[in-house]
């Protein structure tokens, strides 16, 4: 446990009434801090908060960008909803696969990218539209694949 | 109170009941996976829809409240339509493995498919696969593809357990029941899960791939591991029983089991099952050693009549059974000498006894020495569900040797020395109602001192006993005394109500005191000096293993030795098989039927499943041949029946006792550890191989961290306790929640003879330290 954990686990408290309240703000603060969530990580916010580390464990798992495992420099999600999928991601994807040599759902052994797909984006004007470290990128067509790793974005 | 109709049906309920309660007291079964009573609504599983006039749209049953003049339809075509759509949807990535599933023939998802769903899904993707029987622990497993997501198990055991062990983790169709990590679920609640789980996902580990439901057949059976006699649905197949369910009784119990309940059934397939008749220490023929003993018993009886024998009752015996042996001992050999084995000093009288009911309406619980969560699970559940009720504050306070609090139950506990209890509870009492003539006979003697305990803690206790409309006490009967300070308790709050539950055993103790014994300790202890001291000349153990269980192991020694005949029908040989003359295999609980009366004074029916193994007879063919040898009459009155017509299924009333005995304050130790024992259910002697691990890792003795540290043991270790008595090595372990100067002992454990030493200071000695992995 860092020390500064504490701290955040009372100011995240202090904004609500009840602790359980205070879990998705401080969970939040310490993936922008650590990058992922490590099992560890959760069973000690769960002490932080004086919740159970199954509840803990159960709201971390039902959100997809709260990471479980150790993500890359870039994470890129390509979205793989309808629209997106008529205008190419399957092909946008697999071109991602064959550059970083990584199925979706790994990081590179570098630790520079994760590849992950996302359920519709919202943003079917964009497709085939993909997210690098959240932000959106598109349309990309697959054989412009490159510029999402390449292109500069903030972390 | 609120009226409405439900399929035609006019009915009155109060006012928040759920429509699908209020559906079921008409005997209208509204189909639903997430709703349980004990629970509360959910709304997870959407499957209990029904039809409410002037409702838009379709509601579900079972988070509806009822409402004045509300027509409900339960069936008709709106509510198939929208029953089958739920199902069609629970059915998306269900795989349809019912051919090889254990609840195959007994699911509620099976059943309400057949009735209300669609013949076939209109989804055409491949099925999302998930884990299928992974382990939830060595006893549970999981099929996570056959899961409805009803949430049952979840909130079963965070909210109603209080041991969260169990979540879902993910989201949408990718959501799975789970434990943090894969850890093995610990909690000895955890096998409710698989009977609150109506579909095919939570699976028993030890029935497994067993049986068939149509290969089968469950009978009404009762758990005989403790006093609570929990009410169970037993599955035998081809001569063993394979499976305990829970059987909820409406109004009465959910069904609750403990793990020591559902999964130690296998005691009686275990090998040390004594399925053959002894005789001289070797296995004999059952012909013949059942002759020899009636020539034993004829040459007694002739010799010196039949008051030169004593017969024990113990064990798991019906009442049925001890009362069989009753008449057998009154009429055909002529003995008053019978008795109930005990390990516990204390006796709580009829006329005290109090039932769960009581319990569900008390406003004051007070737990005297005992820690139900160790000595009676499922009490302990039924205190929490109390205590949760929030309309209808419970003060629950301990008085015993050692704290009694509990995450899952906090208990305002006093914590004496060993042997003070009964001078704090009367210390409370002085205070209280010390001009009651009653409370001025016990405390002639000069009890009620409450030395070193706190004055504000035992003004608190007092002001319990004085205020309590209506008040159980919890008891272990560990300390004797306490029975006297009950009964003064009880007359001095005439007009209130003050009930007692005994948690001690043997677990069936009250049916053989209904059957003709005498179930007082004095009794048992009385015959155990006429044994030493040659006014009995035989001894019939009944089930009953003295060496084991008495508290004074020593007369126990002394009386085996100079009685001439020796025999013990049982379970299991008894300890101290060298002394035996003869002993014959007996028939377990399961295999005859009979009835077992309960901590509340219940009688409660079981039905057998399969036969006895081996050699092994029920009661009565033991004691009909040996009549036959004794050249006397007896017929086993098969009707002879426990039940009373004016008390139900409850034993008899019987008034309030009145004679008060006084008590003593008793010399306090000064320093040292104290010797303290418990009965629990999980170190109760009874083996079970499915259990053995947990078995393993409960007998123990157990320290507080601070003692561990003075002794330099920070696990596990062994010990050596001496007192006055003799001296004892005993393997003990770090108990964090035990209050330091104690050493705790459970009972009757043949690796832990504690019988050896009496309960008080001891010095302790550290033999050696066990490193665990």
């Amino acid at each position: 446990m860092k020390p500064e954990w504490k701290e955040w686990a009372q100011e995240a408290k202090k904004q609500f009434p009840r602790a359980n309240s205070a879990l998705l703000p401080l969970l939040h603060r310490i993936q922008r801090a650590e990058g992922w969530l490590s099992p560890e990580t959760l069973t000690e916010v769960a002490e932080l908060l004086d919740l159970s580390p199954q509840y803990v464990d159960s709201v971390a798992s039902f959100y997809s960008l709260f990471f479980k495992q150790p993500v890359g420099k870039r994470v890129i999600h390509v979205c793989v909803g309808l629209s997106c999928m008529l205008a190419g991601s399957d092909e946008l994807m697999h071109a991602l696969e064959e550059r970083l040599k990584i199925s979706q759902g790994q990081t590179t052994p570098d630790g520079e990218y994760t590849l992950l797909e996302a359920e519709c984006l919202a943003a079917c004007d964009l497709a085939p539209v993909a997210q690098v470290n959240l932000r959106y990128r598109g349309p990309i067509p697959p054989e412009e694949a490159d510029r999402l790793l390449t292109e500069e974005v903030s972390s | 109170m609120i009226r409405l109709t439900i399929d035609g049906q006019e009915i009155e309920v109060r006012e928040g009941t759920m429509i699908a309660d209020a559906a079921a007291r008409l005997g209208i079964d509204i189909p639903v996976y997430c709703y349980h009573e004990a629970l509360g609504p959910l709304g997870a599983c959407r499957m209990c829809l029904v039809q409410v006039e002037k409702m838009p749209k379709l509601a579900t049953a079972c988070t509806t409240a009822v409402a004045e003049g509300m027509v409900v339809h339960t069936t008709g075509p709106q509510v198939d339509k929208g029953r089958k759509g739920v199902l069609e949807f629970l059915l998306i990535n269900h795989p349809l493995d019912c051919p090889v599933c254990d609840k195959g023939g007994e699911c509620f998802l099976q059943d309400y498919t057949f009735r209300y769903g669609p013949p076939q899904g209109r989804f055409q993707e491949p099925k999302i696969q998930k884990v299928k029987d992974g382990p939830i622990s060595d006893l549970i497993l999981i099929d996570q593809e056959r899961c409805v997501l009803c949430q049952r198990c979840v909130r079963f055991m965070d909210e109603y357990v209080g041991e969260p062990e169990l979540l879902l983790e993910g989201r949408g169709v990718e959501t799975v029941v789970t434990t943090v990590e894969g850890r093995p679920a610990q909690s000895q609640f955890a096998g409710n899960v698989i009977d609150l789980c109506p579909v095919g996902a939570l699976l028993a580990a030890p029935y497994h791939h067993k049986a068939r439901p149509w290969n089968i057949e469950r009978e009404e059976s009762v758990c005989t591991l403790c006093p609570v006699g929990c009410t169970t649905l037993t599955t035998g197949r081809d001569g063993r029983i394979v499976r305990v369910e829970g059987r909820p009784v409406v109004d009465r119990n959910w069904g609750w089991l403990c793990d020591r309940g559902r999964f130690g059934f296998d005691f009686a397939t275990h090998p040390s099952r004594l399925v053959n008749s002894r005789l001289h220490g070797r296995e004999e023929a059952a012909a013949r050693t059942t002759r020899e003993i009636g020539q034993w018993l004829r040459e007694v009886v002739a010799q010196e009549g039949g008051e030169a024998i004593a017969v024990v009752m113990g064990g798991l015996h019906t009442t049925e059974e001890a009362h069989q042996v009753y008449r057998f001992a009154t009429e055909v050999l002529g003995t008053r000498r019978l008795v109930v084995s005990r390990d516990v000093p204390g006796y709580v009288p009829r006329g005290l006894n109090g039932t769960f009911e009581d319990l569900s309406a008390a406003d004051a619980v007070i737990l005297v020495g005992t820690d139900p969560y160790e000595s009676a699970p499922v009490l302990h559940l039924r205190l929490r569900e109390r205590l949760k009720n929030r309309r209808a504050p419970l003060t629950l306070m301990g008085v015993a040797p050692r704290n009694l609090s509990r995450s899952t139950l906090p208990v305002e506990t006093l914590v004496t020395h060993v042997g003070q209890e009964a001078d704090v509870l009367a210390a409370a009492l002085k205070e209280a109602a010390g001009d009651h003539p009653a409370v001025a006979a016990l405390l002639s003697q000069g009890a009620g001192i409450a030395r070193g305990i706190d004055p504000t803690q035992v003004s608190q206790l007092s002001r319990v006993l004085r205020e309590a409309e209506r008040l159980v006490v919890v008891w272990d009967g560990v300390e004797p005394d306490v029975e006297h300070v009950l009964a003064a308790l009880a007359q001095a709050r005439q007009g209130q109500t003050t009930r007692v539950l005994p948690t001690f055993g043997p677990s069936n103790w009250r049916g053989f005191e209904r059957a003709g014994f005498d179930a007082r300790f004095d009794a048992l202890t009385r015959v155990l000096e006429d044994a030493r001291d040659g006014k009995i000349r035989m001894l019939i153990l009944w089930g009953a293993d003295l060496l084991k269980d008495y508290p004074d192991r020593r007369l126990v020694e002394q009386a085996y030795e100079r009685v001439e005949w020796l025999l013990a029908e049982g379970v299991f040989v008894p300890e101290g098989a060298e002394h035996f003359d003869a002993v014959v295999p007996g028939a377990a609980p399961g295999e005859v039927y009979g009835t077992y009366v309960n901590m509340e004074a219940r009688l409660q029916i079981a039905s057998p499943s399969v036969n006895p193994p081996g050699q092994a007879r029920p009661t009565k063919s033991y004691l009909t041949a040996w009549a036959h040898a004794l050249g006397k009459p007896f017929v086993v009155d098969e009707e002879w029946d426990p039940y009373d017509d004016a008390s139900g299924d409850l034993l008899p009333e019987e008034p309030l006792p009145q004679d008060i005995e006084a008590i003593r304050a008793p010399d306090l130790p000064e320093g040292g550890v104290e010797l303290l024992v418990s009965a629990q259910v999980w170190a109760n002697g009874i083996p079970s191989q499915i259990l053995e691990a947990r078995l393993e890792a409960a007998q123990i003795a157990r320290i507080s961290p601070l003692d561990a540290d003075a002794l330099g043991i920070r696990e596990v270790g062994v010990i050596r306790v001496e007192s006055a008595e003799g001296v004892l090595e005993l393997p003990v372990r770090v108990d964090e929640h035990l209050t330091p100067g104690r050493l705790l002992v459970p009972l009757g454990v043949g690796a832990l003879p504690v019988n050896r030493l009496r309960p008080g200071v001891v010095k302790v000695q550290r033999l050696e330290e066990v490193q665990t992995p």
